[in-house]
């Protein structure tokens, strides 16, 4: 069984590669039998994801929260499955070409960190994680950060949209791209929906920490998550309280994502803190 | 059979002899019928427009299809034939299905890419077809030539790019908010270029037009005709706030709108984005506005640069619409060769042959010890048998197939002996494809074609 979920996992990278291949083409040459088979290609990708996911759990045992490997592979799933909400509501295959390769990374990033991960959970950690507030914290963290995602790359896009019609010249670019109200919309209601999932997410984190140690604030991660929770915070004040400039806001999300990376991939390696399963 | 397509457009005749040859939608059905009862057309459209009148026509092999048709056009608009011909272009065979398939696409039209020939041409197919006049060969080809339009406007930017200067405005502001339902324009100065501009915007959803002037009257006066709101000049700034879309036009020899005017009110729109147009010379409008972060100026010289790049750039998707036609062009090409004869008839004894072996072989496996000669007496009469069956039909079939509308009994043999595919490939295929695409005939048509002032191509 472990083996056929690493056969899943891999053959949903390929397919994922694939996918976004076909969706920067269809950007590209603006064909729509691309786009068909690129949603295919990520249909049939996001199946073997869901396959090898719930295979590696039967076989192993480890939940997908556990361990870098899963929590990355579960991240990504989280993200395809928030795309294809975005590519319903938005009906734009754009985001396909930013949000899939995202995904692919985080596995690809997984796989990477698979290899230098070595971690026994002791019957304390066990312990610590068998309670519904842990699965609701990752569910809840998951989901922002997919949406974190989604609003950042509406803000990427915004940006590039802006630049395009500062520059005064028409381009294939900027007739592609989506105009600037709908993409700082989808950005700003990505991080919207995001926000308080992601605070729910950490204050029952904190409250199931809080259980267990003291010092529940020394903790990389848990440090990472207060700077990503006020990166969102000022973007969201900015926007209702402030009525911020597009630009800036849209400069916020995408710091906003770099910290949520840095805290999924690299907040994770620091040898200290209780967050030493994985999550 | 012959695809033949007489006409004039835009490009061979001026207005004054165009207006001529209309065939307006009520005379339609008598056009059509008139060509029919020449005995050289089998099928006909009529396609008429204000830039071009085409006639495509299936005439019959053998007979002078172009002429006839010049004729039916003399007469019917009463003009002197050695006139008209001066005017018209001929072609064809293959030369009309790409020529039908550029004019759908646009590639033929006065301005590339616009959107309107493709209902046009569907008009006058719908016309053809309620009369009668368009057969299986023009059922097919048109609508494989709308499938064409459709491809070359989905998978190219052919006909998404403005070029004129009012519509490239409203493009760049549907690149700004997307949707122009229910946004407020700003009008300020009353000219005409401005007006025409507003015109447009409101036809794409713009809800509320303010009008601001110096002269009070006469930004009144250009409210009224956009059910809009005239403005007093000193609440300008004011009023911008609630703006989506500036257009400015003022004759002022100074710029009217500056930059920290439109700063203070960008701070009350809440990062809501701001465009503006300046059509005016001298510019209204401090070009360093730009600068100010959700505020996209775009002054008349940028505008002409837009509607440049797109007109450069609705030729560079001509060239991929060309791409296309060519894929159509082909698969138009094997439905012809589908409805050949030769091959048919081919298909139909290599069938028959097939059911002969298979059944001769199970015989003889019955029988058992048969000696040699037995076995090639068997097998004689099992062949004379089916090629005397099929002797009677194939031959009738060759020789109707030539006939007007004989390409039916073609499909009907297809049908009856359930053919679905051509089974010699298409390099032995002749007669139906030459008759149609006037292969064959090309280089005897040539002479004829400049005799008679062609201009294919167009």
């Amino acid at each position: 069984m472990e083996q056929a979920a690493v056969v899943s996992f891999w053959f949903a990278m390929a397919l994922y590669l694939v996918a976004t291949v076909l969706y920067s083409y269809h950007f590209v040459a603006k064909r729509p039998v691309f786009s068909w088979y690129a949603t295919f290609a990520t249909g049939a990708g996001f199946l073997a994801h869901t396959a090898s996911i719930g295979l590696h759990w039967g076989a192993t045992g480890e939940t997908p929260i556990t361990g870098s490997f899963n929590s990355l592979s579960l991240t990504a799933w989280t993200l395809v499955l928030i795309y294809f909400v975005v590519e319903h509501l938005v009906k734009l295959k754009l985001y396909g070409a930013v949000l899939v390769p995202l995904a692919f990374l985080a596995m690809a990033t997984g796989q990477v960190l698979l290899g230098s991960e070595s971690f026994e959970l002791g019957e304390a950690a066990i312990s610590q994680l068998d309670s519904w507030r842990v699965g609701m914290h990752v569910a809840l963290i998951m989901i922002a950060n997919a949406s974190f995602a989604v609003g950042a790359a509406a803000s990427g896009v915004y940006l590039l949209q802006g630049a395009q019609l500062k520059k005064h010249k028409t381009s294939a670019l900027m007739k592609r791209l989506p105009s600037l109200t709908q993409t700082q919309m989808l950005a700003r209601r990505a991080i919207m929906l995001a926000y308080p999932l992601y605070t729910a997410g950490m204050l029952l984190g904190i409250v199931r920490a809080i259980e267990f140690d003291l010092n529940w604030w020394f903790d990389p991660r848990v440090m990472m998550s207060g700077v990503v929770w006020a990166i969102y915070g000022s973007y969201l004040l900015l926007h209702y309280r402030r009525g911020a400039s597009g630009k800036l806001l849209a400069r916020l999300a995408l710091v906003g994502l770099v910290a949520v990376i840095v805290l999924a991939i690299i907040a994770r390696t620091v040898p200290t803190g209780f967050h030493i399963f994985g999550l | 059979m012959h695809l033949t397509l007489v006409g004039l457009s835009h490009k061979t005749a001026p207005v004054e002899i165009r207006e001529k040859l209309t065939f307006p939608a009520h005379r339609q059905e008598e056009a059509l019928s008139l060509l029919l009862s020449t005995p050289d057309v089998a099928e006909a459209v009529v396609l008429s427009t204000c830039n071009r009148t085409e006639i495509y026509a299936v005439t019959v092999a053998g007979s002078d299809g172009p002429g006839a048709i010049v004729d039916f056009l003399a007469d019917y608009h009463d003009l002197d034939r050695h006139e008209l011909v001066r005017y018209l272009y001929f072609s064809e065979g293959e030369a009309v299905v790409r020529h039908l398939f550029r004019v759908v696409a646009s590639l033929d039209s006065m301005v590339i890419g616009e959107a309107q020939i493709l209902g046009q041409v569907k008009e006058a197919y719908e016309y053809a077809f309620a009369n009668d006049s368009a057969g299986r060969i023009f059922n097919k080809l048109f609508r494989q030539s709308f499938e064409v339009g459709k491809r070359v406007r989905s998978e190219t930017d052919i006909g998404e790019s403005a070029v004129s200067i009012s519509y490239a405005a409203v493009e760049l502001a549907k690149k700004v908010f997307d949707n122009l339902e229910g946004r407020t324009v700003l009008i300020l100065g009353a000219g005409k270029m401005s007006e025409l501009t507003a015109k447009h915007l409101v036809s794409n959803g713009v809800k509320t037009v303010l009008v601001a002037n110096r002269t009070y009257e006469r930004a009144e006066e250009l409210a009224c005709r956009f059910c809009g709101l005239a403005i007093r000049y000193d609440e300008l700034f004011e009023r911008m706030r609630e703006a989506d879309i500036v257009i400015s036009s003022t004759a002022a020899t100074h710029y009217v709108v500056t930059k920290d005017k439109v700063a203070a009110a960008m701070r009350s729109r809440k990062g809501q984005p701001l465009f503006l147009i300046d059509i005016a010379v001298p510019r209204d409008i401090d070009p360093d506005i730009n600068d100010l972060d959700d505020v996209f100026l775009y002054d008349i010289d940028d505008l002409s640069g837009v509607v440049e790049s797109n007109l450069e750039e609705r030729m560079r998707e001509a060239r991929r619409a060309e791409e296309i036609i060519a894929e159509e062009m082909v698969a138009f090409e094997r439905w012809i060769e589908s409805m050949e004869v030769v091959p048919t008839v081919a298909a139909i004894r290599a069938k028959a042959e097939q059911v002969r072996s298979a059944e001769l072989e199970k015989a003889l496996k019955r029988l058992g010890g048969l000696s040699e000669k037995e076995l090639k007496t068997i097998d004689a009469l099992t062949t004379s048998i089916v090629n005397k069956m099929l002797h009677g039909p194939t031959a009738r079939l060759k020789m109707v197939a030539g006939e007007k509308d004989g390409y039916t009994y073609v499909e009907t043999a297809r049908f009856l002996y359930g053919l679905d595919a051509n089974p010699e490939g298409r390099a032995t295929h002749a007669g139906l494809i030459k008759s149609l695409f006037g292969r064959a005939e090309r280089a005897a048509d040539k002479s004829t074609q400049n005799e008679m002032g062609d201009t294919i191509g167009c």
